[in-house]
């Protein structure tokens, strides 16, 4: 329609006055609009119909999804037939199995960087695959088949890997251990360590709290612990004691479950290193128990959060 | 016919703006239009000035600009090429880039296009609705509930 317009105008030998992007045939338009950000993308179509229809396209959202999205999808059991914007909404909402359900993949929304969500079952667990120390079953609020619970232990120690070659280009990444507290969870007292390694930097270790250690003091019998953190945290909002940073303590995810951060890291153009992660809770030497852990999330720093 | 074959570097065509001035260029400076190769395949006589119909003289004379320093390119780097697009962009005010990109989309001058997109692109980034509306003349032409369902289908994307 609009290119019917745009050339009448042509063959009557008009000369354009004034700025209108009407006259700008919606190829034009699209291809501007994939030079932006899906953020973007979703605010223009809001714009005029023109945009909406440029906005919209395949053409953009072709250019948002990672370019490898296609291998993505044939590792994953379900075959999707959306056009590029649903897919890509899809994939940002919808987390994918793939790798028989080894990964979790997703895009961030507002940028169409990948993340991973490494299941427990991919992770290198210290007595895992011993039902006295740890169990493995089902769970109503994990997207895996099977999440590790930690019945007991005195050496908690948990790994993952992954290849940057996984993840996008040039791009700084956090990684988290998702994880839950059982009501009846304990042991928990003493710092924590995470450790990040990539492949020529020097490992970083930091220390971290399960829970906050006034909460400890104050509260004999735990009911529910990390209720406190139930509560929507604001950036003002500062512990009691003061000792301890918020950083170092877990947060609430919007799916249910924990994140503690264990590390930073950033891609490359097109190198391939791996970057392992690991927690450590070992100091203390007591048994501690009721810990479920649903894996290692790797996901986009973004510079809002 | 002209023989299209036996083109030599140092032949001359004459293009013509739709408000007539017209610009003497070397062959391989306006080969970069592909809209203008294929015009020279067809054309007759080669030295009659070849018509680019919806673009004038001032934003004619920036195409030819462009086309001549990437005509030449061997004498420059990537990188300082790089830096010339940078600055050649830069200059120019919304109005010329504007009508440069549609220049370039009808004259089908692939780097041109590329650079015009990023550069707008650039400019639109971030903005509101209500922003790019105001700065390039649209017309809101959604009803008011059509365009409140637009953002309700990602409200995420209107918080700033």
């Amino acid at each position: 329609m609009e290119e019917e317009r745009e050339l009448k105008m042509v063959e009557g030998g008009e000369i354009f006055y004034g700025l209108d992007f009407y006259v700008l045939p919606e190829g034009c338009i699209a291809a501007v609009v994939s030079y932006t950000s899906p953020r973007d993308a979703c605010r223009f179509s809001s714009i005029s119909r023109i945009f909406k229809s440029a906005s919209d396209s395949d053409a953009v959202w072709e250019n948002f999804l990672p370019s490898d999205y296609r291998l993505i999808l044939s590792r994953s059991d379900g075959a999707l037939s959306l056009s590029k914007k649903q897919l890509f909404m899809h994939l940002a909402d919808n987390p994918l199995l793939i790798d028989d359900g080894a990964l979790s993949f997703s895009i961030e929304k507002s940028t169409g960087k990948k993340s991973y969500i490494i299941s427990a079952k991919n992770l290198s667990i210290v007595w895992a695959d011993t039902p006295r120390y740890w169990t493995w079953h089902s769970d109503p609020k994990s997207r895996f088949s099977e999440v590790a619970e930690l019945v007991t232990v005195c050496w908690l120690e948990i790994k993952g890997k992954i290849e940057t070659s996984l993840l996008s280009p040039n791009t700084d990444y956090v990684a988290y251990l998702v994880f839950r507290m059982e009501r009846d969870a304990y042991g928990f007292y003493s710092p924590a360590e995470v450790t990040l390694l990539t492949a020529e930097g020097k490992p970083v270790t930091e220390k971290f709290y399960w829970e906050s250690q006034e909460r400890y003091q104050i509260v004999p019998r735990r009911v529910g612990i990390f209720n406190q953190f139930r509560a929507p945290m604001s950036r003002t909002q500062s512990t009691t004691q003061g000792e301890v940073d918020q950083a170092k303590l877990p947060k609430q995810r919007s799916d249910g479950w924990h994140e503690i951060k264990i590390g930073e890291f950033s891609t490359g153009r097109d190198d391939n290193e791996e970057v392992e992660m690991e927690v450590l809770d070992v100091k203390g030497g007591n048994w501690k128990g009721g810990l479920v852990v649903e894996g290692i999330e790797i996901r986009p720093k973004i510079a809002m959060e | 016919m002209a023989s299209t074959s036996t083109s030599t570097l140092s032949r001359k065509l004459i293009l013509k703006s739709s408000d007539g001035e017209k610009f003497e260029v070397d062959e391989n400076v306006a080969m970069q239009s592909q809209t203008i190769k294929h015009m020279i395949e067809d054309l007759d006589d080669i030295n009659s000035p070849i018509p680019v119909s919806i673009v004038t003289g001032t934003i004619l004379s920036k195409v030819i600009e462009y086309c001549k320093k990437h005509a030449t390119e061997d004498s420059d780097s990537d990188e300082q090429l790089k830096q010339w697009d940078k600055e050649y962009a830069n200059n120019m005010d919304l109005n010329t880039l504007y009508y440069l990109l549609l220049a370039a989309n009808y004259m089908e001058i692939k780097g041109l296009l590329e650079l015009i997109t990023q550069c707008v692109a650039d400019m639109i980034k971030g903005k509101s609705p209500e922003e790019i509306r105001a700065h390039f003349n649209i017309k809101n032409d959604f009803t008011p509930q059509e365009e409140a369902n637009i953002r309700n289908e990602n409200p995420w994307a209107f918080e700033n």
